[in-house]
């Protein structure tokens, strides 16, 4: 399984701090499924995406690949210091 | 804009006057962090004693301070700083500065040191000094309200120190409005040195733009982004700074336990989502702000303002405490006792390394709890020491960790820069905001080059937190615009949203001095540099001093995503000095001080 965690607003639209999904080769067809699940569109430009903790920028941004045991974090765009 | 004037008040002969603004230095230096170090550098003798009365505080304001440009409201202590030795500009929100600019002055400027405890009260162009012996000793609440009661006048605006202050600690900071703070780098202790409790003040007057047409457009471009960019318009006001919590915690760079660690399994127990759905009552608005970033909190009984982001971590993560109602109890009592929230987490967290470890003795807590990372209780007990700097160890808490350590024979605990604790990112996950860390000219600090932006949070554009290539141009970059924009007296956060060419627009139309965003950045460059040639001058040794302390370039992080990197420092550090136009032993070159005409 793949888990997926929610941050910020991205909470109220998936309705939950985080899911897990099964059999999701790449973040580009997770987005999708999410997108189908929660009804709502996850734009990659609208979110910052991370693999284990790797934004998906440094590894292949939707073709990055996604197995078993991996963490994915989503978060809004956010700002502070 | 209506001339501003400079109001001079010498507390040991009492004399006040005002003099007119030097033009030449409003355009080669802004005006407020820019201005007011040129002062220091010239009026303050070198070597002086920080808390001696030769050293001067300055309270400055950027000609867009007061205006109704977004967040134009800021204001900053600026002196040579008791913790670091080098130059402090520590930068303050809330309404203070915007009702000194109300007064007709964009520079206080306090020297001597004043007989008896006093305060000031400035109304318009006149100044008063007045006793103060009937709130010295009192926490900031108390001191500003009976400072409102004293002057009979319910708007006027407080900045004033806490015990902290009083007593000298080398990490107090100046509060106004009972919970904004200019925080950094032991300002308030010079406030204190002074014998200077508090400045209140009054004004009637208005700003107005040199260019009211050129504002308008500035203003319709600039709160448009500011609308539009998701940080500005939904993150920060929703969640506040603490919103950071958890992404930097995912990429391994939450320091934990005095950055033993950088991951910390229960971060969202401390995170901006969870404040917001616990103890946050609402959210706050520094004078002119769109943005609204404060948190107004409250645990049970007691109510007041934060933590933010650094104050949190600082606090929590940094001391091992988990659960927000001591941190946040925390937080308000250095607000209370007038205390820099980053420097008393990361020396009450260094408290602790040396108790665990063996090296601070049980005798020494002189019947306090035991230092023990993950205790709320030993945080609150001796935060409260430490502000008032009482026993033994209170008062070495209250030199800040680099003295503390040092007192207890291991200076490897301090995690500091030039004696200045360090900020909430650790710089083995994202590398560049290591290099803003070494080479900030006040001591680590986070806002001096906030690299984070772009490595973690990939704004303007992402860059690779690992990598180092590139970083040492991205980081002067990003020291240049940030020096403007305090500089201007508006906020660092609208920089999520607006870029140089914003900034430069509401400079060139609100205050008419600035013609283009070349002329701004060169003016940021100007400042970094003047800011590098007093640091110098004091003593600053750029071989021992611009560096991160040993635990980050040797001690690999132990776990989460950045697990097993040390910071590459040494890889980065020459490219600085080299895009910077210094030498290789990071001192300003003859040619470059000429191209900015500092030479």
């Amino acid at each position: 399984m793949i888990r997926v965690q929610f941050f910020g607003q991205v909470r109220e639209i998936a309705n939950g701090n985080e899911t897990e999904v099964a059999d999701c080769p790449t973040v580009g067809s997770l987005l999708r499924l999410l997108s189908e699940s929660f009804g709502h569109d996850f734009r990659p430009e609208a979110l910052i995406i991370m693999v284990n903790g790797r934004h998906i920028a440094h590894t292949g941004f939707l073709e990055t690949p996604l197995q078993a045991g991996d963490l994915v974090s989503i978060f809004p765009v956010i700002g502070g210091g | 804009m209506a001339e501003k004037m400079l109001m001079r008040v010498n507390l040991t002969t009492g004399a006040i006057s005002r003099e007119p603004l030097n033009e030449a230095w409003l355009k080669d230096f802004i005006g407020g962090r820019g201005y007011a170090t040129k002062l220091i550098y010239e009026e303050v003798p070198a070597n002086t004693d920080p808390l001696s009365p030769k050293n001067k505080l300055v309270l400055a304001l950027g000609p867009l301070s007061g205006s109704n440009v977004p967040t134009g409201g800021r204001s900053m202590a600026v002196t040579k700083s008791p913790l670091t030795g080098c130059i402090a500009c520590s930068n303050t929100g809330g309404q203070w500065g915007a009702e000194f600019s109300r007064t007709g002055n964009m520079f206080l400027v306090l020297e001597g040191r004043a007989e008896t405890p006093v305060y000031l009260w400035v109304r318009d162009d006149k100044a008063e000094i007045r006793s103060a012996a009937f709130a010295w000793g009192m926490d900031t609440d108390a001191a500003t309200d009976a400072l409102l009661k004293d002057v009979g006048d319910e708007r006027a605006r407080v900045a004033c120190i806490g015990p902290s202050g009083e007593k000298l600690s080398k990490i107090a900071c100046i509060i106004n409005e009972k919970g904004r703070a200019m925080g950094r780098s032991g300002v308030g202790a010079v406030m204190g040195s002074k014998n200077l409790k508090a400045v209140v003040v009054r004004g009637s007057g208005t700003w107005t733009a040199a260019d009211p047409e050129g504002l308008k457009e500035a203003l319709r471009v600039g709160m448009q982004k500011i609308k539009e960019n998701g940080v500005t318009s939904q993150g920060l006001p929703a969640y506040g700074t603490p919103v950071l919590v958890n992404i930097v915690n995912a990429v391994g760079s939450y320091p934990y336990r005095n950055f033993q660690g950088g991951y910390m399994a229960e971060a969202d127990k401390q995170s901006g989502e969870t404040l917001a759905a616990t103890l946050l009552t609402g959210k706050k608005a520094c004078y002119a702000c769109p943005i609204a970033c404060g948190r107004a909190t409250k645990v049970g009984d007691k109510e007041g303002e934060g933590p933010e982001y650094e104050s949190l971590w600082s606090l929590g993560a940094n001391c091992g405490v988990v659960e927000l109602e001591p941190i946040t109890l925390a937080n308000y009592l250095c607000n209370e006792l007038g205390m820099d929230t980053i420097s008393a987490g990361g020396t009450i967290s260094a408290a602790m390394e040396l108790f665990e470890k063996g090296f601070l003795p049980v005798s020494d807590l002189e019947g306090g709890p035991e230092l023990k990372f993950g205790s709320g209780e030993a945080l609150k007990y001796w935060v409260d020491k430490m502000g008032r700097a009482e026993g033994k160890l209170g008062k070495l808490l209250a030199e800040g960790s680099a003295r503390l350590c040092e007192a207890y024979g291991h200076p490897e605990f301090s995690i500091t820069v030039k004696k200045q604790e360090l900020p909430a990112y650790d710089p083995r996950g994202v590398q560049g905001i290591g290099l803003t860390y070494a080479t900030s000219n006040r001591g680590a600090c986070h806002v001096r080059g906030y690299m984070t932006s772009a490595e973690v949070l990939g704004i303007p554009e992402k860059l690779d937190p690992w990598a180092t290539e590139g970083k040492p141009g991205w980081t002067k970059a990003f020291n240049d615009l940030t020096a403007a924009i305090d500089s201007s007296g508006m906020c660092l956060f609208t920089s999520f949203a607006l870029s140089a060419d914003d900034y430069a627009a509401f400079l060139k139309s609100g205050a008419g001095r600035i013609g283009s965003t070349e002329e701004m950045m060169k003016c940021g460059e100007r400042i970094w540099n003047l800011e590098r040639l007093f640091n110098l001058r004091e003593g600053l040794d750029p071989l021992k001093d611009d560096t991160l302390p040993k635990r980050l370039l040797e001690e690999p992080l132990p776990e989460g995503a950045s697990k097993g990197m040390v910071s590459q420092l040494p890889k980065m550090l020459p490219e600085y000095y080299q895009v910077r136009g210094w030498d290789e032993r990071g001192i300003p070159t003859e040619a470059k001080l000429r191209e900015l005409g500092l030479g």
